[in-house]
């Protein structure tokens, strides 16, 4: 870890910070030397921001679009909010872009896996092969002229769980920029992490991917300016249940990540940070790097400009389980 | 602090919540459990009434029992009595209702009782230790003054009483009186809202700056009644003696019947009795010959700036009950038995960046990963007051303590007043209502 540098600036500053829940996580943000007035009034223009985006884009929310076309693509030709129809463009743009390894349409997979490991038990080939005849963005049908889109297969259903929090932060950093704020830390559930401007007392955000074993320890740092990161990954199932139930051989390593070729969930304890100047991009792309085996991925990113990465991979069978990084990509 | 919950959610109070105890020897476990945790109470200043639970648990022989009655055995009164019937070291003796068709349903579940018809002769059963009483309000005044006339100890449903006059006319009766008496307010025995209090005295939702309560329904709140029946004396008709709550000469319809628990939460947890309350109510819907209004709204003043606001409709469900108490700092919903905080602590990775930045320094902070799970989902729609809701809203911790009250001979301590602060607040804003204007507590009431 790097020194403390104290700066030269010795009055204090104003900060103010606001934590809010939307997305089913904790949002979080941080404006430095603003009044508070005017601080207060940001502040709830993004949550009016977040909660818009959350309506428009949450699987759950039974009174929203995106809960709507789920029930209804199967039978007919839906024709979303412009909002949505575009971020489903936008979707398919990515999934072209990552060779399918962005793919919101493997909620059904992901569902029978996590209900089968909930028991500790693997789903049977016959339902894997029944879930994966209902997902792939390639039966998600789109007709252009009328912004409509269709399921190919019943059963089908979209989830946006690996790319609104990305998306939202993109909308709520353009809002705070169209308001001339050019300071800030904004952060959702800290797996997806967006900034303005440099740190108040420096030239960048130095952001620290923490140790899952040893938090106060920055397995590496990203140093971001205007710029994004989001993390995913993988962990023993039983890791949800709380770090104290991990043992070294305990449970098969698996996490909620499918890979959409082999319809299983990803192997290998592992996380992947992606940071890039869209949150939009790095949410995308920190998903689709895990499932990408490490020697397509810098062809992958060849189609993406100014991305850096880190995959982190854990060791279970060592002392602390031995954070290292494993894959490295840009500066 | 507290009755030995300490700070976050606990074992102790989790078990009080678990009740569920559908036979008396699971209800005497239960109550063995209630009274370590009771006996050890620091709220317990605040809850004089949960005194008589700190006794032992009885056992079944004839020396513990005590011997109860239960008049008017109507849809309240059956459940009484189903809950006393678990009851430990209870005996219902007698049953008395002058509607034959509910003390018949009645005296077929209880073996051995004696039914009565006339709750006079009723009282004059020997050995009858206490009565139970769950009639009509406009009856409430006159079976209270007869049981205690007679000697008896007395457990009334709510609301008090029909009139402020009737209200004080059984405090004045029972004042200074060894007997036993408690109000049917089954909130001051709910698990949920002790703990509900314990984390406000706590501090977690700052002070209370607002009490909202509601109860709304969407019915006609009507009871079937028969084209022929029996002699429906004392009432003009059977419609009237069925549906007493919705005629004046027998209810105060919504505001005694159901906001009357709402306004005994408010002024338990403000520790106070309301200074005045102004409010407007009509028949806007149910316009079927009742007299009681259809939907109440009401605004009640006490001496701190607090307000409390309580509105009541039968024309719509969609919000259901609550009773929200609000501060700055967060909410609580008693009936939900949620907390919300009003602003969710930042992760602490997010404070530590606040304090760097604060003062000046530029490091490393360690904050990004991936979160596995929805972190803290719970909180985003608030957090269980306890872990386990179940079907027990307080009523049968409530008849425990009825039957050890009577069964150490002395009178619950705060009852009379948490009865009289209820029954007079609903009667204050029926008057409001009533009168249109500004009503003022009582001048001289002696609670």
């Amino acid at each position: 870890m790097e020194a403390v540098v104290e700066s030269c600036t010795t009055s204090r500053i104003e900060v103010f910070h606001r934590s809010l829940f939307a997305m089913n996580t904790r949002f979080s943000m941080i404006l430095a030397g603003i009044d508070r007035d005017r601080a207060e009034a940001l502040a709830a223009a993004a949550e009016r921001e977040l909660r818009v985006q959350e309506h428009t884009m949450s699987r759950f929310d039974t009174a929203g679009p995106l809960a709507n076309l789920n029930r209804r693509a199967a039978d007919e030709a839906v024709r979303p909010p412009a909002e949505l129809w575009e971020i489903l463009l936008l979707c398919r743009e990515y999934w072209q872009r990552t060779a399918g390894a962005f793919d919101i349409t493997l909620w059904p997979l992901s569902r029978l896996w996590r209900e089968h490991l909930e028991r500790g038990e693997e789903p049977c080939q016959e339902a894997i092969a029944k879930a994966s005849s209902q997902t792939g963005m390639e039966r998600l049908h789109f007709d252009s002229e009328a912004c409509a889109v269709r399921f190919e297969t019943p059963g089908m259903s979209l989830d946006l769980g690996g790319f609104g929090k990305g998306y939202a932060l993109d909308r709520v950093a353009e809002g705070l920029r169209a308001q001339g704020v050019e300071q800030a830390f904004l952060s959702f559930g800290e797996s997806s992490i967006t900034v303005l401007g440099p740190h108040p007392h420096g030239p960048d955000w130095p952001v620290g991917i923490a140790d899952m074993f040893d938090p106060a320890r920055a397995v590496h740092t990203f140093h971001l300016k205007d710029a994004s990161l989001s993390s995913s990954g993988t962990a023993p199932f039983n890791r949800m249940a709380g770090l104290e139930s991990l043992n070294q051989t305990a449970s098969p390593i698996v996490g909620q990540i499918i890979n959409a070729c082999s319809g299983r969930p990803i192997e290998g304890f592992r996380t992947m940070s992606v940071a890039s100047p869209s949150a939009t991009e790095a949410e995308v792309l920190s998903t689709a790097l895990l499932v990408t085996p490490e020697r397509d991925r810098t062809a992958l990113l060849s189609g993406f400009s100014a991305i850096s990465a880190v995959e982190i991979a854990y060791h279970p069978s060592e002392q602390d389980f031995g954070a290292r990084i494993q894959w490295q990509y840009g500066s | 602090m507290g009755l030995a919950f300490n700070g976050n959610m606990d074992p102790e109070l989790s078990s009080l919540s678990s009740l569920g105890p559908e036979t008396r020897a699971q209800r005497r476990e239960f109550l063995k459990r209630l009274a370590m945790v009771a006996g050890s109470s620091a709220l317990l200043a605040e809850l004089p009434w949960w005194s008589p639970l700190r006794a032992a648990p009885v056992s079944d022989s004839p020396s513990d029992r005590v011997r109860l009655g239960v008049i008017g055995i109507g849809s309240r009164g059956s459940f009484l009595l189903a809950n006393l019937l678990r009851t430990p070291g209870v005996e219902v003796a007698a049953l008395c209702d002058d509607y034959p068709p509910h003390l018949e349903a009645a005296l077929a579940k209880v073996k051995g009782a004696k039914g009565f018809s006339d709750h006079r002769q009723m009282l004059d059963m020997p050995g009858l230790d206490g009565v139970l009483i769950a009639v009509p309000l406009f009856l409430h005044a006159r079976m209270c003054l007869d049981a205690f006339a007679a000697g008896k100890h007395v457990f009334c449903e709510k609301s008090l009483a029909y009139s402020i006059e009737e209200c004080q006319a059984i405090a004045d009766a029972h004042r200074g009186s060894s007997k036993v008496f408690q109000i049917g307010h089954q909130r001051m025995f709910s698990p949920v809202f002790l703990r509900a209090l314990e984390l406000i005295r706590d501090g977690q939702i700052g002070q209370i700056t607002q009490i909202r309560a509601y109860w709304h329904r969407n019915g006609n709140w009507r009871n079937p009644v028969p084209a022929t029946g029996p002699d429906p004396s004392p009432f003009p008709s059977l419609e009237r003696r069925l549906n007493w709550r919705l005629y004046l000469d027998y209810s105060r319809g919504l505001m005694t019947e159901l906001a009357s628990h709402h306004m005994q939460v408010a002024n338990w947890f403000l520790g106070a009795r309301p200074v005045s309350c102004a409010g407007y109510g009509s028949i806007n819907y149910w316009k079927d010959g009742r007299e009681v209004y259809d939907n109440v709204n009401l605004v009640y003043r006490y001496n701190n700036g607090t307000q409390v606001i309580y509105d009541s409709l039968i024309s719509n469900r969609f919000y259901g009950m609550e009773v929200q108490v609000m501060g700055p700092k967060g909410t609580i919903e008693g009936e939900t038995g949620k907390i919300f905080a009003e602003n969710p602590p930042p992760a602490p990775g997010i404070v530590q960046l606040i304090n760097e930045i604060e003062h000046g320094f530029f490091d490393t902070v360690p904050i990004g990963g991936p979160s596995w799970v929805p972190e803290l989902k719970k909180d985003t729609k608030g957090s269980y007051l306890v872990r386990e809701h179940t079907a027990d809203d307080g009523t049968a911790i409530s008849m425990a303590a009825f039957a050890n009250a009577i069964r150490a001979g002395k009178p619950i301590p705060g009852m009379m007043e948490q009865a009289c602060r209820a029954g007079v607040s609903v009667l204050m804003g029926h008057n409001a209502m009533e009168q249109q204007q500004e009503i003022s507590w009582p001048e001289g009431f002696r609670e």
